[in-house]
Formats: structure tokens, sequence, C-alpha cells
């Protein structure tokens, strides 16, 4: 097989199609008219530049595992359990005060083969004008943040700075059955979030 | 025990062939792109699985954005293809790739609310972005207009050579590729602070289409060929 040099990443630009944020695209809980298992949480945030200034149009896409922490993907050995009616996948942009929401499952607890549990995540990028590569971290759920194990923690020594990573329930968004959970990002700043380097 | 296929490697993003994180008088590059360095971390299978079936959430569009209709009128400029194949690191197709692309029209003018301020006119028989899904050898090909250039607002007599816009969904979340594909030869490619953000010259080219000769191409429109190489390869590292 040739070898061959991954295509280089550029910004989106100002001018991403709103309509490719297609309706319903962050609404994870169903394929159609489908329900996937499993408890349904509201998640939102606000996206943040220098100076706390709101990022409108940003493009925000998550991937997740599914109420049992199962991926519906040929590498997860117990994909073939995971519920077809989920497919892990959402998108939202951000409007002018910065605002992203999503409707989706909380995610499932999992233990890998090497015995090591992964917390329930959401993993989340952004793509937006100015960002000239794609940004990604992801956001943990945990009832104690500071006793919290998870091995995205590793590489942050800073505790104020592992903190960020975690959603913080938010009992005033919370929207009929669904239990809201607040994830806001700062792209540059002193509170800013840990971005990951792959 | 596990029967799963082993998962492709994945390195950390080359500096030397991607694009740089700020660029002269885009002050959003400034702005937005975080201080801190960004963090290493061991990737789980959350990061090496990614969504499929995909066009099972989006819509999957016609490939012929020069016109809102098939008997419609042609869109105003140059008639061309984009063809080309998404593959791995490996050379290898990735079958079932989503594609989304948008770009300006034949006159610089984006069909975008935050496009106000061009002067370009807007074209109603453009549609201007597309989405389609790569076939069993990663092949995908749709026809539209040559877009224009474009200045670039308060940036010091900055144009945008003429460029298409690309979102490529792959196998994982790990390749995701968000990118921006340039014409051959264009006078303005080596003043774009975009494309000359990339340090190694190898990789700006390998950004730039390539022009299929008109004698292998079609009658009614000029092609070009562009491969995106999404992250992921199965060979051993170098030692």
């Amino acid at each position: 097989m040739s070898t061959r040099v991954p295509t280089a990443n550029f910004t989106i630009g100002p001018f991403f199609p709103t309509h490719f944020v297609d309706t319903g695209c962050n609404d994870l809980t169903r394929v159609g008219e489908r329900a996937a298992r499993g408890p349904h949480v509201l998640l939102a945030g606000r996206v943040l530049e220098q100076a706390g200034a709101a990022t409108a149009n940003t493009i925000v896409e998550i991937w997740q595992p599914d109420a049992n922490g199962l991926f519906a993907h040929p590498l997860d050995p117990r994909g073939k359990d995971a519920d077809p009616n989920f497919l892990g996948w959402g998108r939202a942009a951000t409007d002018r005060d910065g605002w992203y929401r999503f409707r989706t499952i909380m995610p499932g607890r999992r233990v890998y083969n090497d015995g090591r549990a992964r917390l329930p995540h959401i993993n989340l990028m952004l793509i937006a004008s100015g960002l000239m590569r794609r940004l990604t971290t992801t956001i943990l759920f945990a009832d104690d943040p500071n006793a919290a194990d998870d091995p995205v923690l590793d590489g942050i020594a800073d505790a104020t700075a592992r903190r960020r990573l975690f959603a913080r329930r938010e009992p005033a968004l919370d929207d009929g059955d669904a239990k809201a959970y607040r994830f806001d990002v700062i792209l540059r700043g002193a509170d800013e979030t840990p971005f990951f380097a792959d | 025990m596990s029967t799963s296929p082993q998962p492709p490697a994945y390195d950390i993003y080359d500096d030397r062939t991607e694009s740089g994180w700020r660029i002269d008088g885009y002050p959003r590059t400034f702005t937005r792109t975080p201080d801190s360095p960004r963090v290493a971390r061991a990737l789980t299978l959350t990061e090496l699985t990614g969504p499929f079936g995909l066009h099972r959430r989006l819509r999957v569009d016609t490939a012929d954005l020069s016109r809102v209709r098939p008997d419609g009128q042609r869109a105003q400029g140059q008639l061309i293809v984009v063809r080309g194949r998404v593959c791995d690191e490996d050379g290898a197709p990735i079958a079932g790739a989503l594609v989304e692309m948008w770009q300006a029209n034949a006159s610089g003018r984006y069909a975008h609310e935050y496009d106000e301020k061009s002067l370009a006119p807007l074209d109603p028989n453009f549609i201007a972005s597309g989405r389609f899904v790569a076939d069993a050898e990663g092949r995908f090909s749709f026809t539209t207009v040559k877009p224009g250039a474009y200045p670039v607002p308060d940036s010091g007599h900055w144009w945008r050579p003429p460029h298409i816009h690309f979102s490529v969904f792959g196998p994982s979340w790990m390749a995701r590729l968000v990118t921006q594909m340039f014409f051959p030869s264009d006078p303005l490619n080596p003043a774009d602070r975009i494309l000359a953000s990339i340090p190694d010259p190898a990789a700006r080219d390998r950004a730039v289409a390539r022009s299929v000769p008109t004698t292998e191409g079609r009658d009614d429109a000029l092609v070009f060929e562009h491969d995106f190489v999404l992250r992921g390869h199965r060979r051993t590292p170098e030692l």
C-alpha cells in the first residue's frame, strides 16, 4: 500500500451553510420515528472566545456511546448489542448569544478490556470561522468531579482545568423529562477549556 | 475474546503539513485560538469509533449544483466537474464516506446571510452546497460552476482565490476532516494567507486540485480531480 499524507485542515470560514445544521440534527433521542433507549438529557452551553465574547454560528458536533456505553461501530466488540435507534452523533450551531443545545441520551459507563472505565462522556468537536483546525474536547458526567477517574484526566495536571471537563447539573434548564446539564466552551482566556492534541 | 478488527493508528497532527493557527488580517484566528497547549491523551474506543449511517440523519443531495431543477437554467459561470477519492493514509478507499461541500458562486458571493456586505450578485440558479456519499471505491463526483475570487473585508488587499470548502466524515471521530480545495495555477494561490499558512510546500500543493486534460475529460465541462486523505494507517512506524 502507498503511504499518503493526510489532507491539511482549514477553517470552515464564516459561510458554513445554515441548512447543514439540518432540522432535528441536535436531537439524538430518535432516528425518524424510532426512539432510542435510555434517560433523556438536555445538554446546553455557550461557546465563548477571547474576553468572554459570544461566538455565533460555531458548529458543535458530538459523538457518544449509547445508554449502555456501546457504539454501533465495527470496532466495538459489543457493537452488535448497541441501540439501533441511537446514532450517537449530533450537530448544532451556536446562536447569536453563543448558545448550543442538544437533546440526547445519558451516555452509559463502560469498562474496557484493560479494566479501566471511561466515565459517562460525550465527545465534542468545534469548527468555526477563525479555527484553522477542529478543536476536540470531552464532556464528563460524574456526581463528584473531584473523586472521578477517567483516562483523559491523566494528562491534565491542574485540578481547576480538570473540573472544566465536567458537565454541571442545571435544573433551571430542565426540559420536561430531560434533566439539563451545562457545558460552556471557553476557546481562549483565563478559564480556557482543555482541548486535546489528537 | 474480541473478534473485532484492530483499529488503525492515528498520529498527532503534523504542524508542517497542516495550516497555521493564526493568520494576519483574520482577527478571529487570534481571538478564538486557545492559548494553552493542547493536551495529549491515550485513545480509547470512543475516539476510534464514529458515526455510521449518517445518511439516515442527513439529507443527501443530487450531484448537480449548476441548476436548481434538472430542466432549469444553468447557473452563471464556468461549468466544472469535481471528482476524486476519499482514502486513508494507506491509500485504502473509505467506502460510504459522507462528503459535504459549499462554495461561492461564479462572482465570488456566498448565499449566506453573513455575506451581505458583498457587492457581488447572488445567482438564483445556483445551489452552492451539496452532500454526497462516496461509493464502494471511495469515489465521489459532482457538477458545479467554478467559484469566483473575493476580497476579505478590512484585510489590506487580501483576496481569497477560488476555492471549495469540504467537510468529510470518515470511519472514526479521529478521521474527521474539514478542508478547502484550491484550483491549479491560480495567480492568487501563492498570496492566499490561508493556503500559505501550511509550512510544507508539497502539502500546500496537495491542497490544489489537478486539472484533467480536456482530451480526457468531458465535452461540456472542465474536470478537476482531488483526493481526500483521511487520518489513519496500519503501517508500522519507522524506528
